[in-house]
């Protein structure tokens, strides 16, 4: 009797961490196959496309300090991701935070402008984290007392907080001698120090490695980290082991806003110097993909994070040298971490070839 | 006496504006509320819209013919809901993860997509498009203030009013309707009795994607002119927001969404006749109102036992 073979589909036991770098490796080769599409549709050489797209990233001293410097608020709002998604709290707010930290730096510098910048810059930082930290703590509160979901209202707090910074600009902190919705600059003295000679980047990047330290033994060293991390696994057995979920949940969502705080001051008072509605080309959004590349791992979200600073500039570059327009970019982002998730999906079954026993 | 006749210009402009503004997210509504019937919460909603609301302006611009716009429009709906199921009901990504992917592609594509095509041109000269007139229903037009309020709109607006008491007859007269509502309640039970969970969810979720697309056409070409990138502004996030606020039912949800739009009317008409008022929390309104609604509204909720979670069988 011969048994007939089939394949059959199964779910593997356990995702070695190969798997989930091939994953990104595949992603990441669509991605490219894609982006040269797009640039073969923009009729853009694409040779040319790709040389523009890596030198405006990496391809100079100046284009490295310049990722980095982009690479800053994207390495915050991606930790801020990542607390927050391991815990599976879902926390799309990001965008909201950022600016609500930045409002609350800019207003910690009109009010205090007086005292000397050794001192006002930590007390710029300090507004930035805690305004970041509200604007997590609304959504955490309305979830613990009304049960309502964080998804919905912290996207209804991206808008809200657009339409507050838009009410604040052209009302008390307008710059009386621009037609545009901003504040005026930033007095140099109080701007974030530069860190190197002749390059743009500034304290913000320190605070943001530091903060990635931080975020990394918080998760793994200490008895919050193993809240977060039984949450994530298993919220009913993390009650039964004793985790007040509601605290937790709230702690977390302020450790998230405030490092999109953090990122928002950053930009601010290191790269913009003025108040208004473009502080942030949608980084909040951006740190969530980069947080999914990244596996969750805070470590892992620097070099994703650089990787997406580099892709920021070096559409910049591919912008002002061919006619594809830079907002190539968030197709790209988001086209890796739609196949990334595609790869990893189908990477967690495996095909065996299995007698049929009929 | 003419104060009166002011107040009452006032009031039909409203109340008409209402109906009209309530056009794009009821069709998103309706048909979300069919996915959500059957367990699959289209996170992904918003950026169907605009992908929409995108093709619909592109086809109606290429080819001057504002049926292909809206076929097209309800199509690339359903072509992106479409990729949404296929990685959440066939590969299992997580819902949520997988709708904010793709709310993320669907805004960066456009935005990418209609800089190329109208790179050289500065947004106040992007080409105009022939947007839907509407059409005054003969006789019932006429009827004093109700025919100004509610039969004078163009035909998605009918349309999408019309699909309210359809959609109710096809969840709960129908067998097919009964179906798709039990996928949501237990997934487990109805595929003991045969029924094919995941097929039956591709179909909500496509069909909840082409209504989404609908939305998205009026948006754009129901209403305007021309396209601006990101021109849904959280329209399909509030359609999420009024199923859960509706709970989960056709005639409630219809009732969220006129609560939602006369928000947005009353705002839209404070700001036109010039009332000194900062216009931003007028605008921030509809926003603060979901997370209001939300919160009073959990109480008795009817969601779907198994919303969210997709099927695998053991």
């Amino acid at each position: 009797m011969f048994k007939q073979l089939r394949f059959k589909i199964e779910k593997r036991k356990h995702v070695s961490s190969l798997v989930q770098l091939i994953s990104l490796s595949a992603a990441i080769i669509l991605s490219v196959l894609i982006t040269g599409l797009l640039m073969y549709v923009g009729k853009v050489n694409i040779g040319a496309g790709f040389i523009a797209l890596f030198d405006g990233a990496f391809g100079s001293w100046k284009a490295c300090v310049e990722t980095l410097l982009k690479a800053t608020p994207l390495i915050l709002t991606g930790l801020a991701t990542v607390i927050a998604f391991r815990a599976r709290i879902w926390n799309i707010g990001q965008e909201s935070q950022l600016y609500f930290g930045a409002i609350m730096a800019y207003l910690a510098y009109t009010q205090f402008i007086f005292l000397p910048p050794i001192i006002l810059i930590p007390i710029i930082i300090l507004f930035a984290i805690i305004g970041g930290a509200i604007c997590g703590f609304i959504p955490a509160m309305i979830k613990a007392k009304f049960a309502v979901d964080e998804i919905i209202t912290t996207i209804m707090m991206n808008y809200i907080v657009t339409y507050f910074l838009s009410l604040l600009l052209s009302t008390v902190w307008k710059d009386p001698n621009h037609y545009y919705e901003q504040s005026p600059t930033i007095l140099e003295k109080f701007r974030f120090p530069i860190l190197l000679e002749n390059n743009r980047l500034h304290l913000g990047f320190i605070l943001a490695i530091i903060a990635t330290v931080i975020i990394f033994l918080l998760i793994s060293k200490t008895p919050l980290g193993y809240e977060i991390k039984a949450m994530g696994l298993n919220p009913i057995a993390a009650k039964f082991k004793g985790i007040n979920l509601i605290k937790t949940m709230v702690i977390v969502m302020m450790i998230s806003g405030a490092l999109s705080g953090l990122a928002g001051a950053g930009e601010l008072f290191g790269v913009i110097f003025r108040l208004k509605s473009t502080i942030s080309l949608g980084y909040g959004y951006t740190g969530i993909i980069i947080a999914m590349l990244a596996g969750l791992e805070p470590l892992a979200v620097v070099p994703v994070a650089i990787l997406f600073g580099g892709l920021l500039n070096g559409s910049f570059l591919l912008q002002t040298t061919t006619n594809i327009p830079s907002s190539l970019v968030y197709v790209i982002q988001a086209i890796v971490l739609l196949f990334f998730l595609s790869a990893r999906a189908i990477s967690n079954y495996r095909l065996r070839i299995v007698a049929n026993d009929q | 006496m003419i104060n009166n006749f002011l107040q009452a210009a006032i009031i039909i402009n409203i109340l008409g504006s209402m109906i009209s503004i309530a056009t794009p997210i009821l069709f998103a509504a309706m048909g979300e509320l069919v996915a959500e019937r059957s367990g699959v919460m289209n996170m992904g909603l918003e950026g169907t819209m605009l992908t929409a609301a995108f093709v619909g302006f592109m086809v109606v611009e290429k080819t001057g013919s504002l049926f292909f716009g809206i076929c097209f429009a309800s199509m690339a709906g359903g072509f992106v809901s479409l990729i949404l199921a296929v990685m959440t009901i066939s590969l299992g990504v997580d819902q949520i993860i997988t709708g904010l992917t793709l709310n993320l592609l669907a805004s960066g594509g456009t935005l990418f997509w209609f800089r190329m095509d109208y790179s050289q041109t500065s947004l106040e000269k992007t080409p105009l498009i022939e947007f839907l007139k509407s059409i005054n229903i003969p006789f019932l037009s006429d009827i004093p203030y109700l025919g100004k309020i509610i039969f004078s709109h163009n035909l998605l607006t009918y349309l999408a009013f019309l699909l309210v008491p359809i959609f109710w007859f096809f969840l709960y007269k129908t067998s097919y309707g009964l179906r798709i509502r039990s996928l949501g309640e237990n997934p487990k039970v109805a595929d003991m009795t045969g029924l094919s969970v995941n097929k039956n969810r591709y179909i909500a979720v496509v069909i909840g994607g082409l209504m989404a697309g609908l939305g998205g056409a009026f948006v754009s070409i129901g209403s305007v002119e021309r396209f601006f990138p990101n021109m849904t502004a959280g329209k399909g996030w509030l359609a999420i927001v009024i199923v859960i606020a509706g709970n989960w039912r056709p005639s409630r949800i219809l009732l969220a969404t006129l609560i939602f739009a006369f928000l947005d009317a009353f705002q839209l008409q404070v700001q036109s006749i010039g009332v000194h008022f900062p216009y931003q929390i007028l605008l921030a309104l509809p926003y603060i109102a979901a997370i209001i609604i939300l919160i009073s509204g959990r109480a008795h909720s009817e969601a779907p036992e198994s919303l969210g979670i997709s099927y695998q069988r053991e």
